[in-house]
């Protein structure tokens, strides 16, 4: 078992390595020289059926000037396409999943987050070609230098989030690693050792319940109820070495907690929503494009939910693993939370210099 | 445990291809026409582009320009764009790479010149026009041109029709383009396909260049 943990999280901490590293070496800008293989495969499939899609709404837009049918093949289309193209960059789904990695977050609230930000992106898009071109008649130009501004502040509000993952994630860390330390001892004394935290037992309690629930409903596994306990019941006071104040930031609840990422990700809106919109407008059709934009935002959010979903698995998982082992296995749980806090920031850090692309407004 | 291990595993790879930037997904789609141009003593003094936009491109770039006539843009109307246009290209170093005699020619273009936008009232499409001079003109057995977005946000692809001309060449010159075997032509993209590609591609430095090849022997 700890062997299989010990894999396990090696495996995480490579692939987000990697997963970084690649993003951010790949990702070098035109005079940078390097140059992007192909989209091929699996991949490249979607992503051409996507361009395919996105070259489709034009036409459904025209068409729907004359033809009132032509509006429902619009919004089928748009939601398809929303849901293809959000498997491109941006749309956050590698903040959301990193950000979901380093928190004790439910599948439930990393769907409500994909949801909230996708749709916040939808409404950003919006409101800019509404007040931006509507109201002002301002030109593309003016549009992409919006964007830029919004994507900036959105950048750095992503680098701030990390921080302050970094910040609590990196006190569990070391929290964690001071538990490992003095870890000869046996396990009934250390319990004494955390008695500056009075709440220590009524909250391990409520966790350890939180997370049965969570493995019950996620996973629909008909666990051994007694089996469990036991496993959880040796790893507890390792296993949850944190404080409370941490777990006040882990634990469930805590909307206005989630709302820092939905920000930070949903800011920045997505260029195609905005020249669809633009398009839909000079063709006389604001509505059609609104009401198309927030349909791709939902279909968006799907990708994005599907992949927050697997990271909550992933972390559930490794959670598992972790809690089979007592004192190194709450170690690795809490360096990869400390490692998705950094990527966090890492992505914020590369989003804002240019070098990690995200969307560019053609060739503005 | 063996299928979580699977599912961590799987759940890891989405994240990592998230990241990627073969991922990337054009919102600009440009048709090109290009143009060789040659000294009288055959060397090629530079590269002249048309690159048509996409109607939504197209729409989106001209909104908020003032026009006398409604559903047409003059070529004056539209110069203010135009400028804007070269001058952000040139942060991209124009999409247009060079190399002579097989070897990259870097940074081998002045600022370009003779640029201007037009618009197709039929198909509400906009073209720019620019030519980028080459610093030297450069005299070689073979010059290639290529034509790409590194990061494939804008998906170019060559016109149909006279894609390739060549001004004013010495006669023995022959043009030859190579379209990318992926990506500007979905519609003929299937999954079995796709596949093949990606094989095919593996370790070749394969890209969505579209290149222009010129032999004069």
């Amino acid at each position: 078992m700890t062997r299989r943990a010990a894999v396990v999280a090696g495996i995480v901490v490579f692939v987000l390595a990697a997963g970084a590293v690649t993003s951010a070496f790949a990702q070098v800008g035109p005079l940078g020289g390097l140059r992007a293989p192909a989209a091929t495969g699996v991949v490249g499939w979607i992503l051409a059926e996507q361009a395919l899609f996105y070259r489709a709404l034009s036409g459904l837009i025209r068409a729907a000037k004359t033809d009132g049918s032509a509006y429902w093949g619009l919004m089928g289309i748009s939601f398809v396409y929303g849901i293809f193209h959000a498997a491109g960059p941006g749309h956050g789904k590698a903040v959301i999943s990193s950000y979901l990695l380093a928190n004790e977050e439910t599948w439930r609230r990393g769907i409500a987050l994909s949801f909230a930000s996708a749709l916040l992106q939808a409404l950003t898009a919006v409101v800019i070609v509404a007040v931006a071109a509507v109201l002002i008649g301002a030109t593309a130009k003016m549009m992409g230098d919006t964007v830029r501004v919004i994507e900036i502040v959105s950048y750095a509000l992503i680098v701030l989030l990390g921080a302050r993952l970094l910040w609590v994630k990196g006190r569990g860390f070391l929290h964690a690693l001071y538990a490992v330390r003095s870890g000869s001892k046996p396990a009934a004394t250390a319990g004494a050792e955390h008695h500056a935290h009075p709440a220590h037992d009524a909250h391990a309690y409520r966790d350890h319940h939180d997370h049965a629930y969570k493995e019950h409903t996620h996973h629909g596994h008909a666990h051994d109820h007694h089996n469990y306990d036991d496993e959880e019941e040796s790893a507890l006071p390792w296993g949850h070495a944190h404080g409370p104040e941490l777990e006040e930031l882990a634990g469930p609840g805590g909307w206005h907690r989630g709302l820092s990422a939905i920000v930070a990700v949903g800011l920045r809106p997505c260029s195609g929503a905005i020249i669809v919109l633009v398009f839909a407008l000079a063709q006389g059709l604001f509505l059609a494009g609104i009401a198309s934009t927030f349909v791709m935002g939902l279909g968006t959010a799907i990708t994005v939910a599907a992949i927050a979903t697997l990271a909550v698995a992933a972390k559930a998982a490794a959670k598992r693993f972790a809690t089979t082992r007592a004192g190194h296995g709450s170690l690795v749980l809490r360096g990869v939370e400390v490692g998705a806090a950094l990527l966090v920031m890492a992505f914020g850090v590369l989003l804002l210099t240019g070098t990690m692309a995200s969307e560019r407004m053609g060739m503005f | 445990m063996l299928y979580r291990f699977v599912f961590l595993i799987i759940g890891m790879a989405c994240l990592f291809a998230g990241t990627q930037r073969a991922d990337a997904h054009p919102h600009v789609w440009v048709t090109m026409t290009e143009e060789l141009l040659y000294a009288p003593d055959g060397s090629v003094t530079g590269v002249r582009h048309a690159w048509t936009f996409d109607d939504m491109f197209s729409a989106f770039a001209t909104e908020g320009i003032e026009q006398k006539t409604k559903g047409e843009f003059a070529r004056e109307e539209l110069a203010p764009l135009a400028k804007v246009n070269v001058e952000s290209l040139k942060d991209y170093a124009y999409f247009t790479y060079a190399r002579v005699d097989g070897k990259r020619h870097k940074d081998a273009f002045l600022e370009p010149i003779d640029y201007y936008l037009d618009y197709d009232p039929k198909d509400t499409v906009l073209t720019l026009h620019f030519t980028l001079p080459f610093k030297t003109p450069v005299k070689a057995k073979a010059i290639e041109v290529e034509v790409y977005d590194p990061e494939f946000f804008i998906d170019f692809g060559f016109a149909e029709k006279d894609p390739i001309r060549l001004v004013s060449a010495p006669a023995q010159c022959i043009a030859s383009i190579e379209k990318p075997n992926d990506g500007n032509f979905p519609a003929t993209l299937r999954l079995d396909q796709a596949f093949q590609t990606s094989e095919a591609n593996a370790g070749m430095g394969a890209s969505f260049a579209n290149k222009i090849s010129v032999t004069c022997p």
